[in-house]
């Protein structure tokens, strides 16, 4: 579903992400697990084609982010940590309406699909209020709501919980697991080892750019010999 | 990229523009009310001061010349020729044009009927107060009734001694104005419409290219709307679209505004100096010319807007870049300003702003000159393009679009 071959991405001389290759398979949650500045943002949007590698290259359900942006950007929905990123002055049927014009839905389509997440959500009772005037849990929803509206088999998220209190943080792992169920395959990035854990199927271990070991949770138990999750993160972080 | 997803990404900026406060009292309420305003305030005052100065023309003896037969010289002979000149007593003139009761004093000097019986000079001081323009023109108006006086008695000496008073007058110039009967003087309506035309086209995009690209940076929407399908031509187009009809709306904003103020006081829109409304040509294809040149001006600021809201770090950023904009964008407005319809060249046609401030200035009063209206048109396109050019290159910039 997600492939990924030699991505390199140099910003002039400092290269924030070294030659990393790791395949994401249909319906999986794939977590890239970080320290601050690793190289998990700058991975991420370049499986967006927000930036362009400097080698190597990412293809998504087969389409090429550099040859077929495009089509790429069809497929995906994002959600980004801290700032939900919502039109403050739309309301929030405003700001799903307008990702799914762009993403290319019919009117009919979009109005039967906010019907649907509204309730889905929880969301009848704010739908047609400000996102300025919401509070920041209604916000969360609304984001949710709006980076799935297209219903796009795969979803990107970066540190998602980044900022966000022990509620908060549930409700992104709740929808996080629920795009799971629909079967979308699902990428995310996360400093916290306990939280990749709980949700992953697969994880990679990113440090200064470099993939430095991946694979599922239980395999790098194993391989590593170590029950201690932060203390299995440390080593292989520290190992390179 | 494609026009669908301009046109959705249009929408949607209008919508929201419309929703802020800010940009909607910057860019439609203030052009629209505080210029015709302050046009009406300032012609209201010229007027007044130009009226006041004529009118009530105070004035007084000086004390060592306040005697009956003074009086009775100043008021009946001089003074009798301005009925807006009002004789009055002063017990201590100089006093009292320091308190404003009168503007002029006239001394009379004591043997002025002697002189004037002998054929002698008399003289007559006005003193007055050069700080003060009433008194200025009081003294100048009183000046002219004395000159006035004058005159008479030469006349009344002449015919004493038996000539006819024409031998004072060998020559009389007459002065005829040939200018076409249509048209009129216009002088300060193409000074002040054209300039404001092109300074609000140019200008009055900036609080909605500040919001849409730093403003939408800054509240971190920006990124969740490149992961759309759309490519960043067509997102840049859209927002490019919503700024220049901004800029319009300002524009609309402010003719309506002086419009307004025409129909309330009709002196207004020339800061209440001559009211000529006469003369205007009414050249459509001129006028259609002019208009493509203001919209490619509109289109041309947008382009530059946008490109340095998008290269500011920051919204605060964003508003100091196109505040320097707009105050380099007054320096070629100031420049062409005060020139007249007559002495447009084609360079001003070849230029940014001034372009647009020379087609109007030349559909307010000069003769239409097609090749130059098709130059500034021309020249506007190519600025259109090489400033879109280059936001659509910024657009592209890795480094500018995600700096942190
Ligand atoms: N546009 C850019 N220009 C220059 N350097 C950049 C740019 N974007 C990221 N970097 C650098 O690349 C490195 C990796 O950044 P990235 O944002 O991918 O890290 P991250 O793993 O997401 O970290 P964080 O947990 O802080 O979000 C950092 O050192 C960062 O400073
Ligand atoms: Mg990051």
């Amino acid at each position: 579903m997600i492939e990924v071959i030699e991505l390199v991405k140099k910003f002039g001389d400092f290269t924030a992400v070294d030659n990393i290759s790791f395949k994401v398979n249909k319906g999986e949650i794939f977590g890239l697990l970080g320290e601050n500045g690793a190289g998990k943002t700058t991975t991420l949007r370049m499986l967006a084609t927000m930036l362009r590698p400097t080698s190597g290259r990412a293809a998504l359900k087969g389409y090429d982010t550099q040859k077929e942006p495009e089509k790429v950007r069809a497929q995906i929905g994002i959600l980004f940590g801290g700032e939900t990123g919502l039109y403050d002055r739309l309301t929030v049927a405003e700001n799903i309406t307008y990702f799914g014009e762009l993403n290319g839905m019919s009117k009919a389509a979009i109005r039967e699909r906010i019907r649907y997440l509204a309730q889905a959500f929880g969301m009848e009772d704010f739908i047609n209020k400000r996102a300025a005037k919401l509070s920041k849990g209604m916000k969360q929803k609304a984001a949710f709501a709006r980076s799935i509206v297209h219903d796009p088999d795969i979803m990107l998220f970066d540190e998602p919980t980044s900022g966000l209190d022990v509620t908060a943080a549930r409700d992104v792992h709740d929808f996080i697991l629920r795009c799971k169920e629909e079967g979308k395959t699902i990428v995310f990035s996360s400093h916290s080892m306990s939280e990749v854990d709980k949700l992953c199927d697969r994880i990679g271990v990113i440090h200064k750019g470099k993939l430095v070991d991946c694979g599922s949770v239980e395999e790098l138990k194993k391989k590593h010999g170590d029950d201690d999750l932060e203390e299995l993160f440390v080593r292989l972080v520290g190992a390179k | 990229m494609k026009l669908k997803h301009v046109m959705i990404v249009l929408k949607k900026e209008i919508k929201d523009l419309i929703r802020d406060r800010r940009t909607i009292i910057s860019s439609i309420v203030l052009p629209m009310i505080l210029i015709p305003l302050i046009n009406i305030v300032m012609g209201g005052s010229i007027q007044k001061l130009e009226k006041d100065m004529n009118e009530n023309v105070t004035v007084a003896l000086s004390q060592s010349s306040n005697t009956a037969e003074v009086r009775e010289l100043v008021r009946d002979r001089i003074l009798s020729k301005n009925p807006n000149i009002v004789l009055v007593d002063a017990d201590d003139p100089a006093r009292a044009i320091e308190n404003d009761e009168i503007r002029c004093i006239i001394d009379v000097e004591n043997t002025y009927a002697e002189k004037l019986n002998k054929g002698q000079p008399i003289k007559i001081t006005l003193q007055y107060d050069e700080s003060k323009t009433k008194s200025q023109a009081a003294a100048e108006i009183v000046s002219m009734a004395v000159g006035e006086f004058s005159a008479e008695v030469v006349e009344e000496r002449i015919v004493a001694m038996g000539f006819d008073p024409a031998i004072l007058q060998p020559v009389q110039v007459e002065w005829e104005n040939i200018a076409p009967a249509d048209k009129g003087n216009n002088m300060m309506l193409e000074m002040l419409l054209p300039f404001l035309i092109s300074m609000l086209i140019a200008i009055g995009g900036i609080p909605a290219a500040t919001d849409l690209v730093a403003g939408e940076k800054e509240r971190n929407t920006f990124e969740p709307l490149l992961t759309t399908l759309p490519d960043r031509g067509s997102l840049l187009l859209g927002k490019y679209f919503a700024v220049t009809l901004f800029s319009f709306v300002s524009l609309v904003a402010i003719l309506v505004g002086l419009a307004i103020g025409y129909m309330v006081n009709p002196n207004s829109l020339t800061v209440g100096i001559d009211s000529g409304l006469q003369g205007i040509m009414l050249d459509p294809l001129a006028i259609v010319l002019a208009l493509l040149i203001t919209i490619a001006l509109g289109m041309t600021f947008s382009g530059i807007q946008i490109a340095l809201s998008t290269i500011a770090k920051s919204y605060k950023e964003a508003q100091t870049y196109l505040s320097f904009l707009m105050l380099a964008t007054m320096v070629p407005g100031y420049a062409t300003m005060f020139t007249q319809a007559t002495d447009l060249s084609p360079v001003m046609f070849a230029l940014p702003v001034m372009n647009t401030v020379a087609a109007f200035k030349m559909l307010l009063g000069g003769r239409i000159d097609y090749f130059n209206l098709v130059l500034a048109l021309g020249t506007s396109i190519v600025f259109v393009a090489v400033t879109l050019a280059f936001a659509a290159s910024l657009f592209k910039k890795e480094k500018v679009m995600f700096r942190n």
